[in-house]
């Protein structure tokens, strides 16, 4: 019984990391009208450079943290005019050539860090970051978590209840919801819709940037390839849940978390991923528009 | 007819205004002027112009040629955010709230640009809508077609507008709630707002506007004080069934 | 022939088809992705066929074929009429599972690979033979009133659907084409190169052909057949530290041509000034 409360546990350390990435997709989504494809492929990129500026500066920890959050609110913000130019192209919003320009942008990153970073090798956080050395960090029993999963779990309940605050209760959020409600009704009463676009490009950079350091805490490592891997799992819960459903993104997020778990608890191999895979596979086909039905 | 040369202040000038969608021209040299604390009517068939003559002046529509001129400024190519915070607000066509977010957050997003002085903006509205008020919590999509022409209102008291722009208020309404909000809109006009209004009621909105233009096809045909319009025998022929 | 030219040219058709199979979904708007799952999928049985049960080219590449069809007929079912993003994901999901089957199952190899897959004589010809064949029927299909409901629905689905198209089995017919060409495209890789590596079957092939599709444009089946050989060959006559950089060329080639002409380069318009120049159409 404790085992199967410990898997749950870091299966929803885990799921926050999922939550994290699909809100920051979705809001994407809803307010800058774009598919970002290739999200978790950036947050993965600003692991790379936290790992870079951890090398170079002697692990010191603020200054790779900072590193990391900042590339991927640059990256976010860099990348954003080209978004904002190929929606314009057809008049109307064009919002498949999104999804294919991040698609592009993942195979640059993706391709740039099997070359250039480490010679493609996997990368391995320092100890001082990820806690690794210490052993667990809490324990309840035969109940431990690592301090990874600890800041997963506890920062991913903060940034989310942070975001439905301020999503809920300030103007910036108020603005965020008629966008995506009605972006043309946005515009007849006079919402900025270009400028909040790039707000919600940075504030999901800083989800992401965020996101990135969480991962490298809670998984020690990263490699090219995991990009590719967690951006497949993502988009599969944000389909799984309805395409720009904040909240049914949170639940599918924690279950998947719960659900990989289980099973690597339980079957241990590259076949569990499998089985997920195989999961989501069947949800997608028998519901091709979202559990929760989509917001788009 | 007649033109009627319209006394006071001029707070609109749209000189020459002409905008295409496309192909299509929607707007072909349209001239119209508002006056400070004058309701003026846009009356027309569907396609006939009008919203697109609206959301022109917002700043939602490229314009090919002609200038739109707000007390003195000329915003013709200014962007919408930048008109609203002028001080001109659109009612939309179809009342354009947003249905999932509530009579609170509706109304605070026509604060949006400046939230100093809400909370007594938001009283104001209430006071002067007790509905609303009763219903601040509710989410938008639960509100009747007629509290939803009020929200939408109410929306655009919240900007502090100079100008409210009005589409279409009646449609779908009941005739009895259309009396409502047209009350409404004399009252907010008496307070001082100056409102351009678009109609196809066209009796009840030359009855509480001071003049009105009639358009066509993207063209104005005719303009001219309300009693005058109210009198034409052509208007009288093709509006009221006369 | 030299080997080089013969190599360059056999890859090549594999990579016109497989851009070809891309295409056609994506007229209707589904990138569909699963292609790359039913080319190996129907690689790999015939590799298998051919070396265990000395099944012939011909029957391999039948079976393919057919295998490829069944499976995007059974999964179009599901995402026949999907949003362009649950096509993607669904792609996705099973060029995963596939691959983690394969290097999982000794019996076709595993990580290892599959070996000793015969060769086939005239197998460039039987490849190129099929490349016309398959662009007939695409040059017939666009033409026809068929290919002109899927424009409409690439365009606006909600009006196609208001004009009698019937948006699903569109896509399900689309997409079960894709599947057979994908699969036609496994067992000819399998008897081109004799011998199979799951690690061939990555999402690198999905960049490449999206990126052939966008850059030759989509609008049309020759910007594809143009633009598949012309990408193929780039990489193999840049110096070699360039072009193990293959991936980002591609990818910004990709950005590049959706950020300046994202209907690609061969679009509709320019194919009717070629023939208007080539007076094979009049001019009202």
């Amino acid at each position: 019984m404790e085992i199967f409360i410990a898997q749950v546990i870091n299966g929803l350390s885990l799921g926050s990391i999922y939550v994290l990435l699909v809100t920051g997709f979705n809001l994407l989504l809803l307010v800058a009208m774009i598919i970002h494809f290739s999200f978790p492929v950036v947050v993965v990129f600003s692991m790379y450079i936290a790992w870079i500026v951890l090398g170079l500066t002697g692990n010191n920890i603020f200054l790779g943290v900072t590193a990391g959050i900042l590339s991927a609110i640059l990256f976010n913000i860099i990348t954003a005019p080209m978004f904002q130019h190929i929606m314009k192209k057809r008049g109307e919003v064009d919002i498949n050539s999104t999804m294919v320009l991040s698609m592009g942008l993942g195979m640059i990153i993706t391709d740039f860090l099997s070359h250039s970073i480490n010679s493609g090798f996997p990368i391995a956080f320092p100890d001082n970051l990820t806690g690794r050395a210490e052993g667990a960090f809490l324990k309840f029993g035969l109940i431990s978590m690592s301090r990874g999963a600890f800041l997963a779990l506890t920062v991913g309940v903060v940034f989310v209840s942070g975001l439905f605050w301020l999503l809920y209760k300030t103007k910036q959020g108020r603005a965020f919801r008629a966008i995506a409600e009605d972006p043309n009704g946005a515009k007849l009463v006079g919402l900025p819709i270009l400028k909040t676009g790039l707000q919600s490009y940075a504030l999901t950079g800083f989800l992401g940037g965020s996101t990135a350091i969480l991962m490298a805490i809670l998984l020690g490592s990263a490699s090219p390839g995991l990009g590719d891997q967690l951006g497949h799992k993502v988009l599969a819960v944000s389909i799984i849940a309805g395409l720009g459903n904040l909240k049914g993104g949170l639940i599918v997020g924690l279950a998947l978390g719960i659900l990989e778990a289980l099973v690597q608890g339980y079957w241990t191999g590259t076949w569990s991923n499998a089985i997920a895979f195989v999961i989501m596979l069947i949800a997608i086909l028998v519901k091709p528009k979202g559990i929760f039905g989509m917001k788009l | 007819m007649a033109q009627n040369k319209p006394a006071g202040t001029t707070i609109l000038e749209v000189k020459e205004l002409s905008v295409s969608y496309g192909h299509v021209n929607a707007l072909k040299s349209v001239n119209i002027e508002v006056c400070k604390g004058e309701i003026v009517v846009l009356i027309g068939a569907n396609g006939a112009g009008k919203t697109s003559l609206m959301e022109t002046i917002l700043g939602v529509n490229e314009v090919d040629s002609g200038a739109i001129i707000f007390e003195g400024k000329e915003i013709t190519k200014k962007s919408a955010d930048k008109i609203v915070r002028s001080g001109i607000f659109l009612v939309p066509e179809g009342r354009g709230v947003f249905s999932s977010m509530t009579v609170t957050d509706n109304l605070l997003l026509g604060a949006h640009h400046n939230l100093k002085g809400s909370k007594e903006k938001m009283d104001y509205v209430f006071s002067s809508f007790p509905i609303l008020g009763e219903r601040k919590g509710q989410v938008a999509g639960t509100l009747s077609g007629g509290e939803r022409q009020m929200l939408a209102i109410a929306r655009a008291l919240m900007s502090s507008p100079k100008m409210i722009l009005v589409d279409e208020p009646s449609i779908g309404l009941a005739p009895k709630i259309v009396n409502d909000i047209f009350d409404i809109l004399i009252k907010l006009n008496k307070e001082g707002y100056s409102i351009l209004l678009s109609e196809q009621n066209v009796y009840k909105a030359l009855k509480c506007a001071h003049r009105g233009y009639v358009m066509e096809t993207g063209k104005i045909l005719l303009s001219g004080s309300s009693e005058e319009l109210l009198n034409n025998s052509e208007i009288r022929k093709a509006y009221l069934g006369a | 022939m030299s080997l080089p030219l013969y190599y360059y040219l056999a890859i090549a058709s594999i990579y016109i088809l497989m851009t070809w199979a891309l295409y056609l979904p994506y007229r209707v708007a589904h990138l569909h992705f699963m292609v790359v799952a039913n080319m190996a999928i129907s690689g790999y049985f015939g590799g298998y066929a051919a070396t265990q049960w000395g099944w012939s080219f011909g029957a391999a590449l039948l079976a393919g074929m057919l295998i490829g069809a069944i499976l995007s007929w059974l999964v179009s079912f599901g995402i026949g009429d999907a949003p362009t993003f649950a096509v993607v994901i669904v792609g996705f999901t099973f060029i995963y599972i596939t691959k983690t089957t394969i290097e999982n199952w000794d019996a076709v190899g595993g990580t290892m690979g599959m070996f000793g897959i015969p060769m086939v004589k005239n197998l460039l010809l039987y490849a190129y033979i099929f490349v016309v064949i398959t662009g007939f029927f695409i040059y017939r299909f666009d033409h026809s009133r068929l290919g002109r409901a899927a424009s409409a629905m690439f365009v606006d689905k909600d009006l196609a659907i208001s004009f009698g198209v019937n948006t699903k089995h569109l896509g399900m017919f689309l997409q079960t084409w894709a599947g057979a060409i994908g699969g036609v495209c496994g067992v000819f890789y399998a008897f081109f190169m004799n011998s199979l590596f799951p690690d061939f079957f990555t999402f690198q092939i999905i960049g490449t052909t999206m990126t052939m599709l966008f850059l030759g444009g989509y609008t049309t089946m020759w910007g594809p057949l143009l633009a598949a050989p012309l990408l193929w060959g780039l990489p193999l006559i840049l110096p070699t530290e360039i072009a193990s950089w293959r991936q980002i060329i591609y990818g910004v080639i990709l950005i590049v041509i959706l950020l300046l002409r994202p209907e690609g380069v061969v679009t509709r318009q320019l194919i009717r000034k070629i023939q208007v120049k080539l007076k094979l159409i009049k001019v009202a």
